[in-house]
């Protein structure tokens, strides 16, 4: 496998100057882009394999970047954003972003975030139809979830969640998201329909429903599933 | 004579010299005076404009009648005339004056004819005076022509020469404050020639008037009136410039009127008098009306004729008083005294013979008290008959028939009360019975009812106890005088009955609207909000005056309506520029005043000691109060006004306090900075420094130790700042709390780690329970007010694990951080919310920034929850710090569910 390439959007040196060598470190092949114009460009270039994306640029909007390269390319694009916008967050998120992470972070979160975009990557080529997490395994295929080997049982709606966060393994999924593509456009903003059946999801899947490890809470965005390679 | 008062004798007068002054401001106004129409007034100021024109002055025509003739047309040909405004007036367009455009052009000289001259209803103001007094008031130069007989103080002479009355008049104020007059003259037998000739112009309708007007005789008072005025104001300029340039004269007269008037008719005559007396004496005067303290005044028409007349006396230049006191002569002396008055002038009315007999005339009590005042009488020998408004016979007083009744229903029962005791004993004054029946009926139904029930009481006295009884005839002579006694005696009592109950009556009237202005002020005084302020005010003035209200106050720079009763009160332009004016000049405007008449509203300046505060305005509908109303809204303005002035100083003081509050915050701010900041950062600096020029000569342990204080204070760096985002945004208002479905537990668990990588080290408990319901908030605010509760157990919970518990309460949800650190002392725990409060250096660790603990309420508070701090928590050690959020329902269709 060939080394992946990232390609890392920021306007401020500072950042892109520990990240070029850290990156480089952990294996990948680091291009640097500092305004939203040389970003588009280096993308349809290089064909990066991840974009981190600063949601505030010099020259335009960050969400604009993101809209314009929804346009053409499936690339992973991961957002870094202060730990006080979740509004910001949400709407690149609802555009197309794939993951996010907040200003200031250490280096190891933002490598496993790097980790589970391009995992995802390889699932999209692969059609992936078996997904694990702490025991609990789904077989999308013929629709069976189990833990520890014995069969659990959901309801179509439960088992609709839990395959919509586990196609998305290790990445964010925002609360409208989850509550469009599993109860319709009418219920986006009913979010205590996620509270409740999250909470009945933990209880069924979880070895710990008070600790849950499978389906982590992002607040005030959304859910995460920690799938077995996260 | 002393120095000093040499001095002061030639130095100028310092009232002349502001008068003086004031004139400079204002423009200046020019009268071209003529004894009649056709004297050639409008040709002599078109003349005198052209050639001022031709020297390069800017003069404009604002109105001039050229009334088709082309010797004034060729005049005005070269001169600016201003637009007019086309009015609508029943049902015909007139071109009138245009006021606003006039003051727009802001022309140095502007000529506007006909000062008498009436303005259509919907004017601002009703007279062109008016207008002409503010293009004066603006600094605009101004040229009017006047023909003498519309001079107010001149009107009655002028109907008693020429035999026609005179409708449009002018206040003698204005000629008087003109600084210039000219006066345009033709000798009458020229003037009647003219119009013979044709060349006075006359509107159609007014030629038989005319003929009447236009005689010689006529033509020649009234040139001598002219002449006269035009003399007077000469003789006061000359005394004027005397005054300005301390020149020692004879023009001190000294002199001072004091004009007593009632709500007769006669009193009209009596001020047209003084006015002229005064005018001769070049006298200030006074003119005073005082009223009964045990009498309420007259009836409505007297009301009304009253303030016309004080109207009339104002605009004649008067001063004008109005006095409380019983006894007539008393009160006129004390106001003479202490006005200095030399001159007192009364009315007298030709009296019947009998009440010349019983009662001392007015001017004769006043004569043998005073020594040396001049008293001037005015009789209405020739004052031409009021006539009365009211159509027919004049109609009784309300409530006669009920006093009839009431005076008859007494009567009888004393008849009966007599015939009955008749039975039983002798009675030998059974007159007293009936004086009782006359008593009752004064105290219960006033005088008329007395002199009823003294007539019906005479009757059946008569009728059922004098013998023959059963007639009315008498067969006693002693029986006869008998009933003549008592019927005086009856009147006399039945009066002084009525007197008493008429005088309780008025004291109940006056303790009530006493009683009513006092709780009025009361509720004024415990109210220090504006809102509470003007709703207590336009409630009292609608319910004291039974009319809508209506308060306007300063916002912005401009006025807007704050209160009004009935609340859904609108107001129209034509009443907002009414109740600016009233607010600009301080002075009433609107309904039944000179400045936009046509309002509904009459509007009045709340003065406060520090200005005018606000408008308030009152639906007058051409209804003026009457005067016990006008006391009460006096006493209702001034109290409002104070009230006003009272919350706005209150607010003003309670901006300071925040100002002050907020200045207090960022010098905590700043000090916090620099200490919290510098902190860190100077670890940051050391440890890398070393690490670079000393990495290498030390041990490894003692290099990742280094490293990890770097990550640490880093994350103690992130979260100082983020607490001051937090703390800023709840300064500036603008944390907009989300009202979200929000798990406890959910936000619990993600506090918890990311607690967990700040001080891995620390143990933290939770126990949630497991039913726990949704609530309605905030999540992301929730689980930073949950770090930074974890976060200050951290630094004061010893080493003691903290613990975290979640449960229902009723409908509440509770959940509590406890530490057990040392606790904190009673005295601080109510402080320990506040912003920048720290609870020293606990266990030798480093403080908090004392932001944590109140960022935490703020963020509680924005999400409708409660927060407080309980100190000891357990076994007397450790702080709990507890909140409580109203628990929500989560509610999940069928459909959805499976």
């Amino acid at each position: 496998m060939s080394v992946e390439r990232i390609l890392v959007v920021d306007d401020e040196p500072q950042i892109q100057r520990f990240l070029k060598p850290a990156l480089s470190a952990a294996g990948y092949d680091v291009r640097e882009a500092m305004t939203g114009a040389e970003a588009l460009k280096a993308a349809a270039t290089m064909a990066p394999d991840v974009v981190i994306l600063d949601l505030g640029l010099p020259d335009m909007d960050g969400k604009e970047v993101i809209a314009n390269l929804r346009g053409w390319s499936q690339v992973p694009i991961i957002i870094l954003s202060a730990r006080d916008r979740e509004s910001e967050k949400i709407a690149a998120l609802d555009l197309g972003a794939d993951d996010y992470i907040e200003k200031p972070f250490g280096i190891g979160e933002l490598t496993a975030r790097i980790r589970a975009a391009l995992r995802h990557r390889v699932q999209m080529e692969g059609g992936q139809t078996q997904l694990s997490a702490d025991g609990v395994a789904i077989d999308t295929i013929k629709r069976v979830v189990t833990k520890d080997g014995e069969p659990v049982r959901l309801t179509p709606k439960e088992y609709d969640l839990l395959v919509m966060l586990a196609h998305h393994a290790g990445r964010v999924v925002t609360h409208k998201t989850l509550l469009t593509s599993v109860w319709g456009v009418a219920h986006g903003e009913d979010l205590h329909y996620l509270r409740v059946f999250i909470g009945q999801l933990r209880g069924k899947i979880e070895r710990d429903p008070a600790d849950p490890k499978i389906i982590r809470t992002e607040p005030g965005v959304g859910y995460r599933f920690v799938g077995d390679e996260g | 004579m002393p120095e000093s008062d040499r001095d002061a004798k030639s130095r100028p007068d310092p009232d002349a010299l502001l008068a003086l002054a004031a004139q400079d401001r204002r423009g200046k106004l020019t009268v071209f005076l003529g004894a009649a129409p056709g004297v050639g007034k409008t040709y002599a100021m078109l003349t005198r404009a052209r050639r001022l024109k031709q020297d390069g002055v800017d003069i404009v025509i604002g109105l001039v009648e050229t009334h088709g003739r082309s010797e004034t047309a060729a005049l005005i040909d070269g001169l600016e005339i201003l637009p007019r405004r086309d009015v609508n007036h029943r049902g015909r367009v007139l071109p009138e004056f245009d006021l606003d455009a006039a003051l727009a052009r802001r022309p140095k000289i502007i000529v506007v004819d006909e000062l008498a001259h009436s303005n259509p209803a919907d004017s601002r103001h009703p007279k062109r005076y008016q207008d002409i007094e503010e293009l004066i008031a603006a600094g605009i130069d101004v040229w009017t022509a006047l023909n003498i007989q519309h001079l107010e103080s001149l009107s009655d002479v002028v109907a008693q020469i020429a035999g026609v009355p005179v409708r449009e008049r002018v206040p003698d104020t204005v000629l008087k404050r003109a600084d210039e007059v000219l006066l345009v003259d033709l000798p009458p037998a020229e003037l009647i020639e003219r119009l013979k000739e044709g060349k006075v112009y006359l509107p159609d309708g007014a030629k038989r008037a005319t003929d009447r007007f236009f005689r010689l005789g006529n033509l020649t008072a009234l040139r001598e009136l002219a002449l006269r005025r035009t003399a007077d104001r000469v003789d006061d300029q000359m005394v004027d410039y005397l005054k300005q340039n301390a020149i020692e004269g004879v023009w001190a007269s000294g002199e001072r009127l004091l004009v007593c008037i009632g709500s007769d008719p006669l009193s009209e005559k009596v001020v047209r008098t003084a006015s002229r007396l005064a005018e001769g004496l070049n006298a200030p005067w006074i003119v005073v009306f005082i009223e009964r303290a045990d009498r309420e005044s007259g009836d409505g028409e007297d009301v009304r004729r009253l303030d016309e007349t004080f109207r009339l006396a104002e605009q004649l230049g008067a001063e004008t008083r109005r006095i409380i006191g019983n006894d007539f002569v008393e009160e006129i002396l004390k106001l003479a005294r202490r006005e200095h008055a030399t001159q007192i002038v009364i009315g007298i009315r030709r009296q019947s013979f009998p009440m010349r007999l019983f009662r001392q005339s007015l001017p004769d009590a006043l004569a043998e008290r005073v020594s040396e005042v001049g008293i001037h009488l005015v009789t209405d020998r020739e004052t031409v008959p009021v006539k009365r408004k009211s159509t027919g016979k004049r109609t009784l007083p309300p409530g006669t028939g009920r006093a009839v009744a009431i005076a008859a229903a007494s009567v009888t029962a004393s008849t009966a009360v007599g015939l009955l005791l008749g039975h039983f004993i002798v009675l030998p004054n059974i007159s007293l019975l009936y004086l009782l029946a006359v008593l009752a009926s004064a105290t219960y139904a006033g005088h008329i009812s007395a002199i009823a029930a003294a007539l019906f009481s005479v009757l059946a006295y008569n009728f059922f106890f004098i013998k023959p009884t059963g007639t009315f005839t008498i067969a006693e002579p002693h029986e006869v005088f008998a009933l003549v006694i008592f019927l005086v005696a009856a009147a006399l009592a039945g009066s002084l009955a009525s007197r008493v109950r008429e005088q309780a009556k008025s004291a109940r009237q006056r303790a009530a609207a006493t009683q009513a202005l006092y709780d009025f002020s009361r509720k004024l005084s415990g109210t220090a909000k504006a809102d509470d302020v003007l709703w207590a005010a336009v409630t009292q003035m609608q319910s004291t005056l039974k009319r809508s209200s209506a308060l306007l106050l300063p916002e912005d720079g401009d006025l807007q309506l704050k209160a009004a009763w009935p609340p859904d009160t609108e107001l129209d332009v034509t009443d907002i520029m009414a109740a600016r004016w009233a607010m600009d000049k301080k002075e009433p405007a609107g309904n039944g005043t000179g400045t936009l008449p046509n309002s509904p509203f009459h509007f009045r300046p709340l003065t406060s000691p520090h200005g005018v505060v606000g408008v308030c305005g009152f639906v007058q509908a051409d209804k003026p109060l009457e005067i016990n109303e006008e006391r009460a809204l006096a006493a209702i303005l001034d109290q409002t006004a104070i009230a006003v002035d009272r919350a706005r100083l209150s607010r003003e003081s309670l901006d300071q306090a925040a100002k002050l509050e907020g200045e207090r915050f960022r010098a905590a701010l700043l000090s916090s900075i620099s200490h919290d900041l510098r902190t860190p950062l100077a670890t940051i600096t050391g440890a890398v420094t070393s690490l670079r020029q000393l990495g290498d000569r030390m041990p490894p342990e003692s290099r990742d130790d280094l490293l990890q204080s770097i990550e640490e204070e880093g994350g103690r760096l992130t979260r100082f700042v983020a607490n001051l985002l937090d703390m800023t945004r709840i300064e500036a208002g603008t944390v907009n709390a989300k009202r979200d479905w929000v798990d406890v537990a959910d936000v619990v668990r993600a506090a918890v780690d990311r607690a967990r990588k700040y001080f891995p080290d620390r143990e933290v408990e939770t126990s949630i329970a497991s039913d726990l319901p949704l609530m309605r908030g905030d999540s992301v605010l929730l689980g930073q007010v949950l770090f930074n509760l974890l976060d200050n157990a951290n630094k004061y919970g010893g080493d003691e694990p903290i613990s975290i518990y979640a449960r229902t309460d009723g409908n509440d949800i509770v959940l509590s951080v406890t530490d057990l650190g040392k606790g904190i002392p009673p005295k601080d725990l109510e402080q320990v919310f506040e912003k920048f409060f720290r609870r020293g250096k606990a266990d030798g660790r480093t403080p908090g920034t004392g932001l944590g603990l109140s960022i935490a309420k703020g963020f509680v508070e924005a999400m409708g929850g409660q927060i407080k701090a309980e100190s000891p928590a357990l076994r007397r050690r450790g702080t709990r710090i507890s909140m409580r959020f109203p628990a929500a329902k989560a509610e999940i269709s069928e459909k959805d569910r499976a």
